[in-house]
């Protein structure tokens, strides 16, 4: 908000204070100035308000502000009655207040024959920011001018629009909408009202929002000569409901919300009558309709010296506290040694709490006095397990070669629906979401790393090893489920080289970095199952199998979807990193054996239906303690190998931790596994018969 | 060369002009391999028919009185032949390894083959230095949900409903729900709130509580609906303001280097009184900079003293404990540290920005 350094000057008696001292002080205080343009008289200050500070938007608050801050004196304009005229107020119109809660005070005035003049001069000429202003008429102009001086919002209506009462009176009541009941505002909308909305009401129909804006046919026209000045009271609560229901806000709607000092509503309408009969003439009716539903007492708040060194670790002496909490107007009295009660001046609407006088005392004397103390010694540092995950699984990956993402939580519905099955539950949808692609919560981070690929891709890049630790959402009966994941997308190739050709990622590379994060748990192999999902391409998908239960999939993207996604075949993979079963580190490690050991090689040729795992059981099962390692060497398909075949070379290893293995023993057991795997329906082992 | 020399003194100039000779025929391959010597040993020293051979074969043919002056003259034209092309044979030997050597010579200038190098994400690498930083004093790290009911993410915070300091913190709710996905704090507010088992509160508190959290901004170079923050809560008797400042002048130090000061401003925010910005000297520069907009201070969080609402709220009696929370957006740090331009690019992981080594 702006203000203008000579307009906060005529609440400091004395020289106008220095702009660039003035800057400083009053960020230090709490009102962070921004900027300043101009110099001397006209200089304007830009000052960003905080939204407990409410008695700081108008040019008396900030001045009071302003004169702590400076050590200097403080003196207020006063806003003595205007001449009257014999009628009495009262006789001209009705003031009711329906809703006490939401309205403690209306306070009306009203001036006859006025004439109605397109802008005020004067307040034209102070208005601190002019480009701001939309001028429309002389009475505007000067509740425009209250609010920006003493911050208390003001409407004026044109009182023969008013609907007269039983009485013959018009009359303004302040109550709840009926439901149905509708009104055209000054901005030329009609809105539909419902109880929810506080108004202010003629003898018929609603003619302004409370405390939001005024109703567009009871407004100031050019032809208007009798004028009713409403200043009033309204809840914070009350207005910002209007408001928000409505989707509006105006200058008196921030104030209203924020809350408003309850005690300067005539003090307002004084202010703003005489700035407009000396615009625009005519005869102020005698009296002010000044209706109090509720009286809102001064708040005494209990500060103790004692608790304030403590609370603040340093030492403020009880008089420098009393004399910053008398310039803020707060009034104090000792009432034990070392306690006070202090009365909260009415426009200080934040201050509650002892907590709150003691924010006082210090933001005045300086948080740059606060010496810089560390708290005593604590308890050994210690992080939450999972996030201790979390980041093991981000080392493993990166070590791995995979480049780290980062990408939003939220998706589309389109991006989210084919991965719907990866998680149980359902999407949690945004109620109030941006728009796509930004309505759901994501089912599995890979969404994330699919747009990371594609934006990679259009830009040439295609050789992509992406992962992001995250989490995956949903709603399992309408509870929401977080899940810890790792995702992984492996594109186009890995190391390319000169020296030779590289091959595209396939399913073994993403079953691979699988593995890896596995043992960069320690944890034991995971298992991999064929496995038919919609996002993966079936035949080249596996759901992860660990202690045996499934902690996730891999597989090469669905063709469908990696169109969809403008990419080519990408292998994606999803593990939930809580689920890994992760052993205790090793608490005693045996010596690596002193004996080499020895491999031998088993050709088997095997129909295709025949998998790895069945192979690999064969000759474990039963093979001695001195087996170490299944691995396999080789597989060809082709020439020498029926159709629907494949010959796989076994590598297996065997050694002791106590002694050099024989060739004979070897052999025999070699053999022994042979034959095992001739009990394989459709097998035949290369050298056995 | 088929000559068989008469004398010994014959065949020793034939031994001398037949290796210059040969010399001169191997000098443009850089001297002998092991092939020439082999024919020279071969000619000069073969069993059947070496010229030693041939030569020691006419001793038949020297009178008798010659013959043991023949014979020794001969044997020590062999010791001399057969020394020479021993040296000539190992001197060709090396030569032969190294040419073999250099036949294996690679271009060690063209492109290595890198293994693939893996990266972490600016965002972890900063948010770890922070984490360091103030594990460094003796925090804990905490987790928490990031769909939130509304007490945790409002009311326990001391943001009232319907209050207006809840506009600046507009959040996202979930459909059929109350829930907002999280905004700063809440993880706060869970350790600082009744421990689910004995529901006891968790007074004393040291933690430091990172996260993923939401605000409904449309996204530009400086705004995104979804970022990351670093919470920090102190609860115990005995915490002061004075505690708040020298903890943020510690991590001050730690994060930024040793001549980093803070600076304290009030301000407000609901959940905290009194309320902190916390500006840190810029390290950057002596006399201002573009990570410091040239004024010699960073702002870099918002901290306070717990507000006695929360406290309560959260079961401690705000009368015997007090506390200082603080946040900072890792987000927002990360850009200042590494001069990132555009927030976005923390978010679309285009490669040529990530592949790089962050601090
Ligand atoms: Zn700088």
């Amino acid at each position: 908000m702006k203000f203008r350094l000579e307009w906060l000057g005529q609440y400091l008696p004395g020289e106008l204070p220095d702009l660039a001292t003035l800057r400083r002080r009053l960020t230090d205080v709490g009102f962070i100035v921004e900027g300043t343009e101009g110099e001397g008289r006209d200089a304007v200050l830009d000052v960003e308000l905080t939204a407990n500070r409410p008695d700081g938007m108008n040019h008396r608050g900030l001045a009071r502000e302003a004169a702590c801050a400076l050590g200097r004196e403080f003196r207020d304009v006063p806003a003595p009655a205007p001449a009257e005229g014999p009628l009495e107020a009262s006789s001209l119109a009705t003031v009711t207040i329906e809703e006490p809660a939401l309205c403690s005070r209306y306070s009306a005035r009203i001036v006859e024959g006025v004439q109605v003049r397109e802008a005020s001069p004067a307040v034209q000429e102070t208005a601190p920011a002019p480009s701001g202003m939309n001028p429309i008429s002389s009475p505007v102009d000067a509740t425009n001018h209250v609010l920006w001086d003493l911050g208390q919002p003001l409407h004026a209506f044109d009182l023969d629009t008013l609907a007269k009462g039983a009485d013959g009176r018009p009359a303004i009541v302040v109550r709840r909408a009926r439901a149905g009941e509708t009104l055209v505002t000054l901005d030329g909308v009609e809105r539909t009202l419902s109880p929810e909305h506080l108004v202010i009401a003629d003898a018929e129909k609603p003619v302004a929002l409370a405390g939001v804006m005024g109703g567009l046919h009871t407004a100031i026209t050019p032809s208007t000569t009798r004028v009713l000045l409403e200043s009033a009271h309204f809840s914070a609560t009350a207005v910002r409901k209007t408001a928000r229901l409505l989707g509006m806000h105006t200058d008196a709607s921030h104030r209203f919300e924020r809350g408003t000092d309850p005690a300067t509503t005539v003090e307002g309408l004084n202010r703003v009558t005489a700035l407009l009969v000396a615009d625009c003439g005519g005869t102020v009716a005698r009296g002010v309709i000044d209706v109090l539903a509720r009286e809102i007492p001064s708040r005494v708040v209990k500060l103790r010296h004692a608790r304030l060194v403590s609370f603040l670790g340093m030492d403020v002496p009880l008089g420098r506290c009393v004399q910053i909490l008398s310039a803020l107007a707060f009034g104090v009295t000792e009432t034990a040694p070392g306690v006070l009660a202090v009365t909260v001046p009415t426009w200080r609407v934040d201050v509650e709490q002892e907590c709150d006088l003691i924010e006082e005392v210090i933001r005045v004397v300086g948080y740059g006095a606060l010496p810089e103390v560390l708290p005593p010694p604590f308890n050994p540092t210690w992080a939450e397990p999972i996030l201790a995950r979390e980041d093991r699984a981000r080392d493993v990956l990166a070590a791995a070669g995979f480049v780290e993402a980062c990408s939003y939580s939220f998706v589309s519905a389109e991006e989210n629906a084919p991965f719907e099955s990866a998680v149980s539950g359902s999407a949690p949808v945004i109620a109030n979401a941006l728009g796509e692609p930004f309505t759901t919560m994501r089912a599995t981070p890979v969404i994330g790393l699919l747009r990371a690929a594609r934006h990679n891709i259009r830009r040439g890049l295609s050789d992509l090893s992406l992962f992001e630790v995250g989490r995956s959402y949903a709603l399992v009966e309408g509870h929401p489920v977080e899940s810890r994941r790792a995702a992984v997308l492996l594109h186009g190739r890995r190391g390319t080289h000169w020296a030779a050709e590289a091959l595209p990622a396939d399913f073994y590379d993403g079953s691979g970095a699988v593995a890896a994060l596995f043992a960069g748990f320690g944890a034991a192999a995971p298992g991999f199952r064929p496995v038919s999902v919609p996002f993966l391409a079936s035949g080249r998908s596996a759901e992860i199998v660990a202690g045996g239960v499934v902690v996730g999939w891999v597989g090469v993207l669905a063709g469908p979807l990696a169109a969809a996604w403008d990419l080519d075949e990408a292998v994606v993979a999803d593990v939930d990193l809580a689920a890994i079963p992760v052993p205790p580190p090793p608490s005693s490690v045996a010596m690596p054996s002193r004996f080499p050991g020895s491999d031998v090689d088993l050709t088997v040729t095997h129909p295709l239906s025949v998998g790895w795992e069945t192979l690999d059981e064969a000759v474990r099962k039963g093979a001695p303690a001195e087996l170490l390692r299944v691995d396999a060497k080789y597989l060809w398909r082709g020439a020498g190998v029926p159709e629907g075949f494949v010959k796989t070379t076994l590598r297996v290893a065997f050694g002791s931790p106590e002694r050099s293995l024989g060739r004979d023993e070897i052999n025999r057991w070699r053999d022994e596994a042979a034959r095992r795997l001739l009990l394989v329906p459709g097998t035949a082992v290369d050298g056995i018969a | 060369m088929s000559t068989v020399p008469v004398s010994v003194e014959e065949a020793r100039g034939l031994f001398a002009a037949e290796l210059s000779e040969s010399e001169a025929a191997a000098s443009p391959r850089g001297g002998f391999l092991p092939a020439d010597v082999a024919a020279l040993k071969v000619r000069w020293l073969g069993k059947k028919q070496g010229v030693v051979t041939a030569l020691l074969a006419r001793l038949k043919e020297v009178p008798k009185e010659e013959k043991a002056a023949f014979g020794a003259g001969v044997n020590a034209l062999k010791q001399e032949v057969e020394a020479r092309l021993d040296a000539l044979e190992a001197e060709a030997a090396a030569r032969a390894a190294s040419l073999a050597e250099a036949a294996k010579a690679v271009d060690v200038t063209l492109p290595p083959r890198v293994p693939p190098v893996g990266r972490l994400h600016p965002l972890t690498v900063v948010r770890r230095r922070i984490e360091a930083s103030f594990r460094g004093l003796g925090y804990e790290v905490a987790d928490g949900p990031e769909i939130e009911t509304d007490w945790y993410n409002f009311e326990s915070l001391n943001f009232p409903p319907d209050h207006p300091a809840r506009d600046a913190v507009d959040t996202f709710f979930v459909e059929g729900r109350r829930d907002g996905a999280r905004r700063a704090s809440p993880p706060d507010a869970h350790v600082a709130g009744p421990d689910a088992d004995d529901g006891e509160p968790q007074a004393p508190i040291r933690v430091l509580c990172p996260g993923r959290v939401y605000r409904k901004d449309d996204i530009d170079p400086r705004h995104s609906p979804v970022f990351h923050q670093m919470e920090g809560l102190v609860v115990d008797e005995g915490i002061t303001f004075a505690h708040l400042r020298g903890t943020l002048a510690a991590f001050a130090k730690s994060f930024f280097g040793g001549r980093a000061e803070v600076r304290l401003a009030p301000t407000f925010f609901p959940f905290v009184e009194p309320g902190v910005d916390c500006a840190v000297s810029c390290t950057f520069c002596e006399k201002g900079c573009r990570i410091c907009s040239f004024s010699g201070w960073i702002e870099i969080m918002g901290a306070g003293m717990v507000h006695p609402n929360v406290l309560a709220n959260a079961g401690i009696d705000p009368e015997r404990y007090t506390g200082f929370a603080f946040g900072m957006g890792i987000d927002r740090i990360a850009m200042l540290l590494h001069g990132i331009p555009d927030l976005r690019l923390l978010f679309e992981n285009d490669v040529r920005f990530l592949d790089r080594t962050w601090s």
